[in-house]
């Protein structure tokens, strides 16, 4: 009896699926990607002459869509894989193949599936949250946020390294123009886009660059992840490589000094787009660094491993210190969610099966809790109709139900037992407790107290305390508002008491290319160890 | 002294040269004009003395010659079309004179 | 007198006159089209149609012949070797037809609001296309000189085509200083390779130096040669003006400005891409002796283009000026892919051609709603002309948004994987400098990209910007052409099938 998937408990109508052959998951994958892309086109070409509800519910499709096919996948590779390898996989020559070796090559692997899940629940909640909300020009939002749900689930399926890439860009641009059009303040929407635009165009550039750099000089046929590995087995790259993809990664992950762009873009853009971007879409860095430039480059993190430990102590502490100062919600959980990067550029630092899992794990409860919270903010900000926390108090009595949720996520994101939070940080701190510098472990424990304090301190600014007098009319949280809040904390939730099941298919893929320090643990037990090279 | 290619070489190339400053150099657009003819006609020069100097007996070396006849047709199609354009645009400004000529910068 | 006829008959069949049909075709009824303008006066409509036709028909033919297998292939010389056909002459022929027949859609849209001849602006457009289709398969320089001084000559007048406006006068006198001084060199160029080619004091001399073949052989033999390497830097240089790379590039805001904006449009894609299409050719062919002086000289020149196209297109507010900065800009990355090719990347061609035709594409469309746009005066097109262009004309503001994110090289859309093509070629070249400066051009060209489209989706306030500036509608034509090349830019960022193979 193969273990399943902690996914398949979310609903039980998955167990069905498990008889169904895995030769219909090449399908799913596909489905996924091009369901919410035909939906925005929909939407595009007929939206003015639909009725508005017609139009949200075709948009409710888009996102509906790949969060199925994200479950469906996650429950049908539970219960086919046993090696780590990459499953599923398709293929469709598009023109480029016979000159680059480049194909749309779609799959997932144990690194893969948690983030493709990832991405399907935090966009059926983004979606939810937009399809309620109020906006200007509605359709046109809505057609964007579907483009990016289409880029972001081609992300974590692509296994051609141009496609990964390409659907990152696809996911990006949409971005860039929902905060220029829909931003928080109309004076500085357009500075804050354009700003952003450059810096993330010159990191994916330099990204770019290093995967070319690694295709051309690995001298692989193919532009794909697995004939790349086939060909890196063998010959070796260039480390400079390595830090080319470390530091354009960095820049799209907001690594410390490259961090300047995210408090000013998630504390303008509107609500779904920061929960798309920082909860899943930034997490395109992080994953390319523990899916190709680790794994083929190992060299390369051992040359530049010091370099990457300290920037990512700076994103702990530094920005912890500067999260501490911050007075606007928004702009705190920008600045939080840049620190918290640091956790899992450390685990990837570690280097172990044992670090990158954690950093894995702590990069899907991140993008849930940091989804979760824009969410709320968002809701807080339109009934403070400020996002200046001194100004705002006492809501617990006008809203208890936001305050219970925000408070809830509040503790998931500071890393308490009993979120999936906690099993992240808990397993980088023991990968990085068995490197060769412990101390680091230390210093990123510190990083959990200053969490905990900015966090504590904006729940008892804005929930407790004085209420204010206006704040009496505008009432709890709404139904459109509510039920996607509970959907990212209860997947928290779920990974949180149930680890295990996240973990074991993850331990098996990582198993293949990180290597094994053998000290059992709570959560990344290494199962199989024949699978170690 | 016999006069040798490189005597020819020598005024083409002066003759180049000269063409090249003047266009680089003067303002009025007829004088440039002119310093364009110039570098055609050093082109020629040189082709015919190359043609004539490089000829073997098993090689009579005519391209260089045949050349020179669609350089002329060439020069004298560019003349046509530049005068035109010269005077259409005096018509309209009453200058050729290419220091004044600045009506598109920023 | 049969003697005669004979000598005419192995005349023909020796030539094969017939293999450039499309060539004379082309001419023929560019001809015509003079002859029809006097027949039916007042017939704006069917000179467009008549030139349209032809071209579509021609373009149709050759693109059958090419996937039939009927045209000639390389072991065909034609007039005794000043005329080579090949692959790639063959699909330059192709964009050649292809970029007149935009040009010539353009022509009609600007012709139509204005006072001035109208056959001969088809006319002209035909003809240079007709010396631009022959230059990509000549391997003759006498040929080559004549051939290219059509295209030139041509432009000059049509550069000057708005007889009316004085920026389009100035425009066609700097473009004739300038073409006039690049073909000077060129012509220089030439001779002194004849000379020196020819002369019998070097080992193995041509017999006819003019022809590409016998003169690369030479060359190969006598690399150091000053007189050679003084020519063949020369000839390039002439090439350069064309291309627009630095320091060859000070006519183009100017030119471009002034020019009438199909005019623009020929100038920026079909000329510019003559100028490629011959570089590579010479580069990788006659000259191929003289890489380790040529190799560095053009990096030299592609660093210094990237770097200027990007800067100068910064400071423009003139759109058109802007795309002829940007020009440069995509002139320098072309250039990545030449040194790749001389580099021994033997697929730098199709990397080449690729960008070429998602530029043309992307290009098209920008200069297609730019002549929606344009005020009557055709210099001034400032960017805020474009404010309010989203909200008032979405399909125009569409259309532009795929052009400009194309030339960006923002993926879906073409722009990226030409873009990412030539990285791979450069990189596969060992450029790897190079690639770091393609890279960060492309992050500089998003501010005047955007910042043009910025302009578009910003709504004026009557207040201060006073009423939106007036567009023309496109009509249904213009609106389906608009349409396609928007979808070809889409469409080939996703699919390429055979175009890169």
């Amino acid at each position: 009896m193969p273990q399943l998937a902690f996914f398949s408990a979310i609903s039980s109508f998955l167990e069905a699926t498990h008889a169904a052959t895995p030769t219909l998951a090449p399908l799913h994958l596909l489905i996924g990607i091009l369901a919410p892309a035909i939906c925005a086109l929909l939407i595009a070409f007929f939206g003015s002459r639909l009725p508005l509800g017609a139009t949200k519910a075709i948009a409710w499709i888009g996102f509906a869509l790949p969060a199925w096919c994200a479950l469906w996948i996650a429950g049908t590779y539970g219960a086919v894989a046993q090696s780590g390898e990459y499953q599923f996989l398709w293929q469709a020559d598009l023109g480029l193949s016979k000159l680059l070796g480049i194909q749309l090559m779609l799959g997932v692997n144990g690194i893969s599936v948690p983030m493709y899940v990832l991405a399907g629940i935090v966009g059926l909640a983004a979606g939810a949250y937009a399809i309620g909300s109020k906006v200007e020009r509605q359709p046109l939002y809505l057609v964007l946020l579907l483009v990016m749900q289409s880029g972001l689930m081609g992300i974590f399926s692509s296994v051609d390294l141009f496609f990964y890439y390409f659907f990152h860009e696809f996911a990006l641009i949409p971005t860039f123009i929902l905060i220029a059009m829909w931003g928080r303040t109309l004076s500085s929407r357009k500075t804050v886009a354009m700003e952003l635009t450059i810096y993330l165009t010159l990191g994916a550039m330099i990204t770019l660059g290093g995967l070319i750099g690694l295709y051309v000089s690995s001298g692989a046929e193919a532009f794909n992840l697995i004939a790349l590995q086939e060909a890196l087995a063998t010959g070796t790259a260039p480390t400079q490589i390595f830090l080319m993809l470390l530091i354009g990664f960095g820049i799209l992950v907001s690594l410390f000094p490259f961090h300047t762009w995210a408090p000013p873009a998630y504390s303008t853009a509107p609500a779904p787009a920061a929960m798309l971007h920082a909860g899943v879409l930034k997490k395109f860095g992080l994953y390319g660094l523990i899916q190709i430039a680790v794994p083929l480059l190992p060299s390369g993190l051992a040359g530049y491993g010091g370099l990457l430990m300290w920037l990512a102590l700076g994103n702990v502490i530094i920005i912890g210190f500067v999260t501490i100062a911050q007075q606007d919600l928004k702009r705190m959980l920008g600045n939080a969610s840049v620190m918290h990067m640091g956790y899992a550029f450390l685990g990837i630092y570690a280097f172990s099966v044992m670090g990158a899992g954690g950093a894995v794990l702590m990069m899907f409860a991140h993008g849930l809790s940091v989804s979760l919270m824009f969410l709320l903010a968002d809701a807080v900000e339109r009934r403070a109709q400020t996002g200046d926390m001194r100004e705002i108090g006492g809501m617990a009595q006008t809203a208890p139900v936001l305050a219970g949720l925000f408070i809830a996520g509040t503790m998931a994101s500071i890393g308490l037992p009993g979120f999936a939070n906690f099993w992240g940080e808990l397993v980088i701190f023991t990968a990085l407790w068995q490197s060769p510098h412990p101390w680091v472990a230390i210093a990123a424990v510190a990083g959990i107290v200053i969490s905990a304090i900015y966090a504590l301190r904006a729940v008892a600014r804005i929930f407790f305390g004085e209420p204010k007098a206006e704040l009496a009319a505008t009432g709890d949280l709404q139904g459109w508002e509510k039920w996607p809040a509970i959907l990212l904390l209860a997947a928290l939730f779920v990974v949180g008491i149930w680890p295990r099941g996240f973990s074991e298919h993850l331990d098996a893929a990582l198993a293949k290319q990180y290597p094994v320090k053998d000290v059992a643990v709570p959560v990344a037990t290494v199962t199989d160890q024949s699978h170690a090279h | 002294m016999t006069v040798g290619l490189f005597h020819y070489l020598a005024v083409s190339g002066l003759l180049f040269i000269a063409g090249v400053l003047g266009v680089l150099l003067r303002r009025n657009v007829l004088v440039v004009f002119m310093s364009l003819e110039l570098m055609l006609t050093a082109s020629i020069s040189a082709l015919v003395a190359f043609s004539r100097f490089n000829a073997t007996p098993d090689n009579p070396m005519m391209g260089g010659n045949v050349f020179v006849l669609f350089i002329i047709a060439i020069a004298a199609c560019e003349v046509a079309v530049g005068l035109a354009i010269i005077v259409a645009l005096w018509r309209r400004r009453q200058t050729v004179d290419l220091a004044e000529l600045k009506g598109m910068k920023q | 007198m049969d003697a005669q006829l004979q000598i005419l008959s192995e005349f023909s069949s020796s030539h094969h006159w017939m293999w450039l049909w499309p060539e004379i075709v082309l001419a023929a009824l560019a001809l015509a089209l003079l002859a029809v303008e006097l027949l039916l006066p007042k017939s704006d409509r069917w000179l467009l149609r008549i030139s349209l036709g032809a071209q579509v028909a021609v373009f149709a033919a050759l693109i059958a012949g090419l996937v039939g297998g009927t045209l000639p292939t390389s072991d065909v010389a034609l007039f005794a070797g000043a005329i080579q056909p090949t692959l790639s002459g063959h699909l330059m022929r192709i964009f050649f037809v292809g970029c007149s027949i935009l040009v010539c859609f353009l022509g009609y849209l600007y012709l139509e609001r204005r006072p001035l001849a109208r056959a001969e602006y088809y006319h002209l457009v035909m003809i240079v296309t007709a010396a631009m289709m022959l230059l990509a398969q000549i391997t003759h320089f006498v040929a080559f000189f004549v051939a290219l001084e059509t295209v030139t000559i041509g432009f000059y007048i049509l550069v000057a085509y708005g007889r009316n406006s004085s920026y389009s006068l100035e425009a066609g006198l700097k473009y004739m200083i300038m073409g006039g001084f690049s073909s000077g060199l060129l012509l220089f160029g030439i001779v002194l390779l004849y000379g020196a080619a020819g002369s019998p004091t070097l080992i193995g001399p041509a017999g006819d130096p003019f022809q590409f073949g016998q003169l690369g052989a030479v060359i190969a033999e006598n690399p150091g040669n000053p007189l050679i390497v003084i020519g063949a830097l020369l000839v390039i240089v002439g090439i350069c003006f064309k291309i627009g790379s630095f320091p060859f590039q000070y006519w183009i805001p100017d030119v471009y400005q002034g020019a009438p904006t199909p005019t623009t449009a020929f100038l920026a894609v079909s000329s510019k891409s003559m100028g490629f299409y011959l570089l590579y050719v010479l580069l990788t062919g006659p000259f191929l002796g003289l890489q380790s002086i040529l190799v560095p000289v053009i990096g030299i020149m592609t660093y210094c283009t990237i770097a200027f196209g990007n800067i100068a297109a910064l400071g423009q507010n003139n759109v058109k000026r802007v795309i002829g900065m940007s020009g440069v800009a995509h002139a320098g990355i072309l250039l990545v892919g030449i040194l790749a090719a001389m580099r021994g990347v033997d697929w730098a061609f199709q990397a080449i051609f690729f960008y070429l035709i998602t530029y043309a594409l992307a290009s098209f469309a920008v200069f297609g709603v730019m002549c929606h746009v344009a005020p009557d005066e055709d210099a001034n097109q400032e960017r805020e002309h474009y404010f309010g262009l989203m909200q008032n004309h979405p399909f125009l503001g569409g259309v532009l948004a795929v052009g400009l994110g194309s030339l960006a090289g923002i993926p879906p859309l073409a722009g990226f994987v030409a873009k990412a093509a030539i990285i791979v070629a450069a990189f596969q070249a060992k450029l790897y400098l190079l690639v770091a400066f393609v890279l960060v051009g492309v992050v500089v060209s998003i501010f005047y990209y955007f910042g043009w489209l910025r302009a578009a989706v910003t709504n004026p306030h009557p207040e201060i910007q006073g009423e939106p500036h007036p567009v023309v509608a496109p009509s249904v034509g213009s609106r389906a052409l608009l349409a396609v090349l928007a979808l070809a830019s889409v469409v080939l960022g996703l699919y390429q099938g055979g175009l890169l193979s």
